[in-house]
């Protein structure tokens, strides 16, 4: 089976009508570069494709007084290059950094890579530490997601059929300001992370005043180790204690064994990788 | 599954054709007689299938041909005629010895044109990550990076 359709749109006001028209019909194409694979080994059918990779009025990176916003057609050679998020949100930067391949940068989107919900999206795990709004807009209005009500499992999230992503929000503050990103790939180049960190520390008299730690490939979702977070809140910032509580992110993740990694492997790496995303995010 | 019509300027001269709505570039770049565009593992991965569509380097088996509706795509060989970055490498490539059974040398060429045209500079390591989505399964890639960086190195001077 295959029996697609196309539309192309111009405009949201085009696209928001045609998902309202098209309904569970929809697939929404940016980069193509989930989609046209998806499509080749039939993963998805039967489906009206609109093409959404000439709307350049989401394809932006703007700063607000409080937050940046990111337009979901904003390709990651565009987060690569970035001032603002390299100042506002430094581990969205490295991210992007080690994405695929150059070429492929050129094509991938923000917003499909969000919206495709891999566990190993890397464009999430950082995302995810930094607090991240996804503003959904369809015929009937406009809603803001926060960031941890986003991802619902593998393939999943919480948008509605007819729903496009029009923003990302990012809020600016020390702790997103200090971020930084790290991933495991079986390569250096090219690779689908084992275990990706995200982490953000804000700093305040020498003891922790936020600390924000996502990791993504551990659960169907990227997840935020939240007793990491807790045991590091207003505690002394030193080696010793970033040692003691990266430990604890066992508690926050249920890696499965895969092709690329054990589960056990997983869990031993990302207390590695927790640690050094901390102590390079407080710089120590 | 009805069919759309699209017309593409494909090296500088305007195609139309009718195309499957989930056809890919690839697929339609070849049935129009662009057999430089090599077809290799169509997932994305390998890389020999790059053309230059509207102004950017993509991999033309994960683009859907209908999204190249009034657009333009340079392909190696187009390029090859009129631009004289690309003729540098391909002559690079030719003196290099960095063509083996010369699969991937389309897809190589047009990352080694991207890098440079993007300020890269004449850098192994940084070469070596600009082709890092392009396989090759002869060279062992030194050849191709010594040929890439002879050209950045040119360009840079
Ligand atoms: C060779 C290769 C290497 C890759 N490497 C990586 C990697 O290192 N890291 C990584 O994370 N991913 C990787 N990917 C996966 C993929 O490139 C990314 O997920 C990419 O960001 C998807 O973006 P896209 O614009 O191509 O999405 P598309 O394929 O166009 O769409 C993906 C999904 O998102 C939906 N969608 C798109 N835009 C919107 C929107 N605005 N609102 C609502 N829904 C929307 C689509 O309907 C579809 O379901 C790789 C893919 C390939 C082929």
């Amino acid at each position: 089976m295959k029996n697609f359709s196309f539309v192309n749109v111009e405009n949201k006001a085009d696209a928001l009508e045609v998902l309202h028209r098209e309904k569970e019909k929809s697939c929404l194409v940016a980069g193509a570069t989930n989609v046209m694979p998806f499509i080749r080994y039939e993963k998805i059918n039967d489906k009206t494709l609109i093409n959404i990779r000439n709307l350049q009025e989401l394809r932006f990176i703007r700063e607000e007084e409080d937050k940046i916003e990111i337009g979901p057609l904003t390709t990651i050679y565009d987060l690569e290059n970035s001032e603002i998020i390299e100042k506002y949100a430094p581990a969205l930067r490295e991210a992007a950094q080690d994405f695929a391949d150059p070429t492929t940068r050129n094509s991938a989107t923000i917003g499909g890579n969000i919206a495709n919900a891999s566990p190993a999206a890397d464009t999430a795990t950082p995302l995810l530490a930094l607090n991240a709004v996804v503003v959904a807009e369809s015929k009937s209005g406009v809603r803001k997601i926060p960031i941890q009500e986003f991802f619902l499992g593998v393939n999943k999230t919480a948008l509605q059929c007819d729903e496009l992503i029009t923003v990302i929000e990012v809020p600016k503050n020390a702790a997103n300001s200090n971020s930084c990103f790290i991933k495991l790939g079986l390569r250096n180049a090219m690779a689908i992370s084992v275990v990706s960190v995200a982490a953000g520390v804000e700093l305040a008299e020498g003891k922790v005043a936020h600390a924000n730690v996502a990791l993504g490939s551990v659960a169907p979702t990227p997840v935020r180790a939240k007793t990491v977070e807790a045991a590091l809140v207003g505690k002394e910032f030193t080696p010793g204690l970033v040692e003691e509580t990266a430990k604890l992110v066992t508690e926050d993740i249920s890696p499965i064994d895969d092709v690329r990694a054990s589960g056990e492997y997983r869990k031993t790496v990302a207390a590695v990788l927790v640690k050094r995303a901390l102590k390079k995010s407080g710089k120590i | 599954m009805s069919e759309i019509n699209i017309t593409v300027t494909v090296n500088g001269t305007k195609i139309n054709a009718n195309v499957k709505p989930e056809m890919n570039l690839l697929k339609f770049l070849r049935s129009q007689g662009f057999y430089d565009v090599k077809c290799g593992c169509e997932m994305g991965d390998c890389g020999t299938c790059t053309v230059i569509f509207n102004g950017s380097s993509v991999k033309s088996c994960i683009t859907l041909a209908a999204q190249a509706d009034g657009g333009t795509v340079w392909t190696n060989k187009g390029l090859g005629e009129v631009d004289e970055l690309t003729q540098k490498l391909q002559k690079a490539f030719v003196e290099h010895g960095s063509i083996q059974c010369g699969f991937c040398t389309p897809g190589m060429i047009i990352a080694g044109k991207a890098y440079i045209e993007k300020g890269g500079k004449p850098d192994r390591n940084e070469i070596k990550k600009a082709i890092s989505g392009n396989l090759c399964r002869c060279t062992g890639y030194k050849k191709i990076v010594d040929a890439i960086y002879d050209v950045a190195e040119q360009m840079s001077k």
